[in-house]
């Protein structure tokens, strides 16, 4: 297929496109500024596995090319399975070129993010302004030539250059602006939104995000590699390790290094316990912001017996960081495989089961969730949703079985998928795929091999304590290795698994160093959470806080 | 009411001890938390609010989210400089008498964030009573911390500078 | 004479204080009843830690202590808001749910050496209907504050609260009005003796048995009055930000927050009255009672003896009552989540309205049935 893509744009498009050299076998192509959006137009609308979905827009620097910046962009194509990466380069001081909001909706936000890290202006752009940085930020961050610790200080809230409409202010008019949040119960404490109503129905529902901006990409650049990993446990801090195993695979993947098949095994089990802990937070918030508190006890409860199993492996409880680079931290302890048996046996059903029978067909409930909040597959897909909120549309797009790795192929597992696409269908989607993942353990668990957890390559991963402490040439590879740190090939790769909220992405350029020259992290509710717009206008109130509960917004994940 | 109340009466010692017991005894048990969470630190204290740990246990279950209703400010998780006038604004509105814990690293001195966008810690805004170091605590560092709050409120008195309504 | 004045006094002057003041002390039980009740639920212990002279009474003193803190908090006026208003509201919240209290009977009237001391404050002949009309008046309390406090979200729980409680006090009334056919009057304590009777032999006559559909009605109404889950639109905390309190601190806002355990005691007391008996304990009559309680049969011959435990008993069942029904308010919040604002008005304007009439309706075709019978 990608033969065939390389071939059409080329008759097409010409020069315009140029094809990369597939490193790792990733399919890229340099295209155009001014060609850009007619040749995304051209992959999004092919008849045959249209590129449908809009992963990842993001700038690079490169202060040393004629052409200083790259807008990188990643599509994929949920028919085809395929993805290709365009990268657009463009003049220091002309960083200029069409929005391609117009083709996925999904562009709206990560074009504003690429504007706001790096001063890459989008022709078209509905709303170009700074969105994890505040107002009275001055300069663009992630340029290489931005110190890291310049600041700037923001003297007052403000609103985001919005302006209150005239009889909003006088108050003849029918409507009241309401400013929710950040500091507000729903809102989880970092997002915020300003709502025009008319009593009680939502006219117009704008998002501001980047409250919990902490800057995970810049200060990755100062690190190393293996240093990065305690940074991507606070991404999505619910379920810190499936951003350790989506770290871990891109550099691995980056160094051309398979783990070894325990290895393997244990990051499915891991993966799949975070995503069980991150659903039973979703669910438990959303129905504390409904008005029924109880679920929120049932589920934190059940919550402590997977925490305590992170913590036997790891010996944190949330902040797990947990992989290595080709390795993990320890192998299982004695006697954890028949503690998580128990856990995934009688511990987490019993939470499911008792949330179930008291809210899945409560009458309120259902009223207050049913027909809330839906969306339609087509246009979810456009907005770039992926994960539950988007199987919850009827679409059954999941990477582990479109992508399978870490042999998901092998194991047993329906996917869930829901019809509306409302926050009924979300809610069911979470709670069945809660209990796939169940499933999913049980029988890693029971098809765990012996062996060993990390792979072979002393360049990448350290060697056991004993040998280091008893040979010399172990000492001597551990020094090397802690100084020098690991040393990809230049080159750059983009690997995406399916996170607990949908398709976590990790684009990662290496520069041949031992700093990453640069991460990017695709977050899967930062599109999601575009949408809030469409999703609750011409809704209530109340209905806006049960659609943000449903969507899993994890704020360190949006804004990084 | 209350200050006023306060100021007649701290000119006399044998007045205030008994009052200052009585005060402290009814502050320190029933500290009801603002919880500020923004990030990491935040979902621990989700925990702590939940059954395993939970902090109802010390009447500080009642978290308000009006703060006005407020005692105790927690403040978990990482404050940008983005959020930095909203903690500041949210922390005046919080109604005297009132206590802050900065929960977690980041809370307390930045954590592993020392860049563009994040501010060293939140005494660089507003004053701190008790600093729980961690990334994140664990949630019996949380109950420790409000134990020592707790400790705090029972060493105050009505004739305390803060209380005299001046 | 001295033993008139006593009655007197009794009567006028003990009752009017001893039971709001009971009523405020049973505040901080039904905080405690929530804070446990909710814990217990939700697979946990709940506030223990209050300590007294080193003992930590099972967090009774825990709502103490949040009373008093509340008392030395800073009390905070918002800058632009209308301070009469704003100070008005708390009251206007508190007092009609104390003054309701007032025609509800805890027990059968004492009878003591010829004096006969009501276990009532007043029994107005308006009965039922002094309670609607001052009831009514609590809805004020919370529109006021919204709307003084000067801030969007307040005025938003006031604005919802307003709606909420016109639309179900209709349907409260409505689905009292079969009890007022059956017992065939309006003051509280003839109903409550009504219910001594027993149906068929052996069935007491209590309302709910005669009137269950009424009585899940002005139960479902009664929530919405008293802003419980699942209808705590005004105070939706994830909506609206604690909404019509939202700018209320210190002895204001335990103000509102003491009416609201206050108005679920009343409601209680009336649901007790009315459905459950009031003070009757099925089988035992005051007559039964007296004479078991004066302990005639151990050979006391103390003449009040039996009166006053009696009315101790009927007291004690009427409290029972009353908590029972508390516990039921506490179960139901900490279960159901809660409604939006435009499907609670449809609850209560398409659903129970309706089925206030159909019970009504229905209740008066079967009085006239039986009236031509002969039974009753």
């Amino acid at each position: 297929m990608t033969d065939e893509i390389a071939r059409t744009l080329q008759e097409k498009f010409g020069d315009a496109v140029t094809p990369v050299d597939g490193f790792r076998g990733e399919t890229s192509f340099t295209v155009d500024a001014d060609r850009i959006k007619a040749v995304s137009r051209f992959l999004a609308e092919r008849r045959d596995n249209a590129f449908d979905l809009l992963e990842d827009i993001c700038g690079v620097d490169y202060p040393d090319r004629e052409k200083r910046f790259e807008t990188v962009y990643h599509l994929y194509s949920l028919r085809g399975k395929k993805r290709i990466r365009l990268r657009v380069p463009l003049n220091a001081d002309h960083p200029v070129l069409p929005s391609v909001a117009g083709i996925w909706k999904a562009a709206d936000w990560f074009e504003r993010e690429a504007f706001d890290q790096y001063g890459i202006r989008f022709q078209g752009h509905p709303n170009l302004r700074r969105i994890l940085n505040h107002e009275a930020f001055v300069g663009h961050p992630l340029r290489k030539d931005y110190p890291i610790t310049r600041r700037h200080k923001l003297a007052a809230p403000t609103n985001f250059g919005w302006e209150e409409p005239a009889e909003a202010r006088t108050g003849d008019g029918e409507f009241t602006v309401l400013n929710i949040g950040p500091a507000h119960p729903t809102m989880h404490g970092t997002l915020r939104i300003l709502a025009r109503l008319q009593g009680e129905t939502i006219l117009q529902a704008i998002p501001e995000i980047g409250y919990l901006h902490r800057g995970f990409e810049k200060t990755a650049e100062q690190l190393t590699y293996q240093q990065v990993i305690p940074l991507t446990d606070r991404l999505n801090y619910v379920s810190a390790m499936m951003n350790n195993v989506g770290y871990a695979m891109a550099v691995e993947k980056l160094l051309d290094l398979a783990i070894p098949k325990r290895g393997q095994y244990i990051r499915v089990i891991i993966c799949e316990l975070s995503r069980i802990i991150d659903h039973l937070v979703c669910i438990a918030a959303n129905l504390v912001d409904l008005g029924a508190l109880t679920p929120y006890w049932y589920c934190f409860r059940d919550r402590e017996y997977v925490y305590d199993l992170l913590e036997a492996l790891c010996g944190a409880r949330l902040t797990t960081s947990y992989t290595r680079i080709g390795s993990h931290a320890h192998d299982l302890p004695e006697g954890w495989v028949e503690r998580c048996r128990q856990v995934i046996r009688e511990r987490i059903p019993r939470s499911i089961d008792e949330v179930e029978k008291l809210i899945t067909h409560n009458r309120i409930f259902v009223d207050r969730t049913q027909g809330v909040g839906g969306i339609s597959a087509q246009e979810a897909l456009n907005f770039g949703f992926t994960g539950p909120c988007l199987r919850a549309c009827g679409i059954p797009f999941d990477l582990r079985a479109a992508e399978p790795y870490y042999d998901y192929d092998k194991f047993d597992f329906d996917i869930p998928v829901g019809n509306n696409g409302d926050t009924y269908d979300r809610y069911l989607v979470r709670m069945e795929e809660m209990r796939q993942s169940l499933r999913i353990v049980e029988q890693a668990l029971d098809g765990l091999p012996e062996g060993p957890h990390k792979a072979a390559d002393r360049r990448v991963v350290l060697p056991e304590k004993e040998r280091v402490y008893t040979r010399f040439g172990a000492l001597v590879g551990h020094t090397k290795l802690i100084l020098d740190g690991i040393l990809p090939p230049p080159g750059q790769v983009y690997t995406a698994t399916e996170a607990a909220n949908g398709v976590l992405g990790f684009y990662i350029v290496s520069d041949g160093t031992k700093h990453p020259y640069r991460i990017k992290v695709r977050p899967p509710c930062f599109a999601i959470y575009q949408a809030l717009a469409r999703l609750t206008e011409g809704n209530m109130l109340a209905d806006l806080i049960a659609i943000v509960g449903s969507l899993n917004i994890i704020a360190g994940e949006l804004d990084r | 009411m209350g200050l006023e109340t306060a100021k007649i009466l701290r000119s006399s010692d044998l007045v205030t001890r008994p009052v200052d017991a009585i005060i402290n005894w009814c502050r320190e048990y029933s500290l009801w938390p603002y919880a500020f969470g923004t990030a990491c630190c935040a979902i621990e204290f989700m925990a702590v609010a939940a059954s395993h740990y939970d902090i109802s246990r010390f009447g500080a279950e009642v978290i308000r989210f009006s703060p006005r209703q407020a005692d105790l400010l927690i403040v978990s998780g990482t404050i940008s400089e983005k959020m930095a006038p909203v903690l500041k604004k949210i922390y005046d509105q919080i109604c005297d008498p009132k206590w802050v814990i900065a929960h977690g690293a980041c809370a307390c001195s930045g954590g592993i964030y020392n860049n563009y966008c994040t501010v060293q810690g939140i005494d660089t805004l507003i004053p701190v009573d008790v600093y729980i170091p961690g990334c994140p605590p664990t949630p019996e560092a949380l109950l420790d911390g409000i134990i020592q709050i707790q400790k705090i409120v029972e060493g105050e008195s009505i004739r305390d500078p803060k209380y005299r309504g001046d | 004479m001295f033993q008139n004045v006593l009655v007197w006094t009794v009567q006028n002057v003990l009752f009017p204080l001893a039971v709001p003041v009971f009523l405020l002390m049973g505040v901080p039980v039904a905080v405690w009843l929530e804070r446990r009740g909710a814990a217990f639920i939700q697979d946990r212990v709940g506030p223990n830690r209050v300590t007294l002279f080193g003992f930590r009474n099972a967090g009774l003193l825990q709502p103490i202590a949040d009373a008093l803190k509340l008392l030395v908090k800073e009390d905070f006026i918002p800058a632009r808001a209308d301070k009469f208003l704003y100070f008005l509201a708390p009251a206007c919240a508190m007092i009609p749910a104390l003054l309701t209290f007032a025609v509800i009977p805890f027990g059968d009237t004492l009878q003591l050496g010829g004096h006969s001391i009501r276990l009532q404050v007043a029994d107005l002949n308006v009965g039922l209907l002094f309670i609607f009309a001052v009831a009514s008046l609590g809805v004020y309390g919370i529109v006021l504050g919204g709307w003084a406090s000067d801030n969007k979200y307040t005025l938003m729980g006031g604005l919802r609260s307003s709606a909420q409680m016109i639309s179900y006090e209709i349907s409260m009334g409505l689905s009292i009005i079969g009890i007022l056919i059956l017992f065939e009057s309006i003051r509280l304590n003839e109903i409550v003796r009504m219910q001594g009777e027993l149906l068929f032999g052996f069935l007491p006559c209590w309302g709910i048995v005669v009137q269950p559909l009424g009585f899940l009605l002005f139960f479902v109404a009664a929530l919405a009055e008293t802003n419980r889950i699942p209808f705590d639109l005004p105070e939706a905390e994830a909506e609206i930000v604690a909404g019509y309190h939202l700018e209320y601190s210190s002895f204001k806002f335990s103000m509102f927050f003491m009416a609201e355990y206050v108005n679920m005691l009343v409601a209680s007391g009336l649901m007790v009255s009315l459905f459950l008996g009031g003070w009757q304990f099925p089988g035992l009559s005051t007559e039964t009672l007296i004479s078991l309680l004066s302990l005639s049969w151990l050979g006391v011959s103390l003449a009040w003896l039996g009166p006053v435990l009696t009315a101790c008993f009927q007291v004690g069942v009427f409290v029972a009552k009353i908590w029972f029904m508390m516990w039921l308010f506490v179960w139901l919040r900490w279960t159901l989540p809660r409604f939006r604002y435009d499907q609670l008005m449809a609850l209560g304007w398409r659903v129970l309205l309706p089925l206030a009439l159909l019970n009504l309706m229905i209740t008066a075709v079967v009085f006239v049935i039986m009236v031509q019978w002969g039974v009753h």
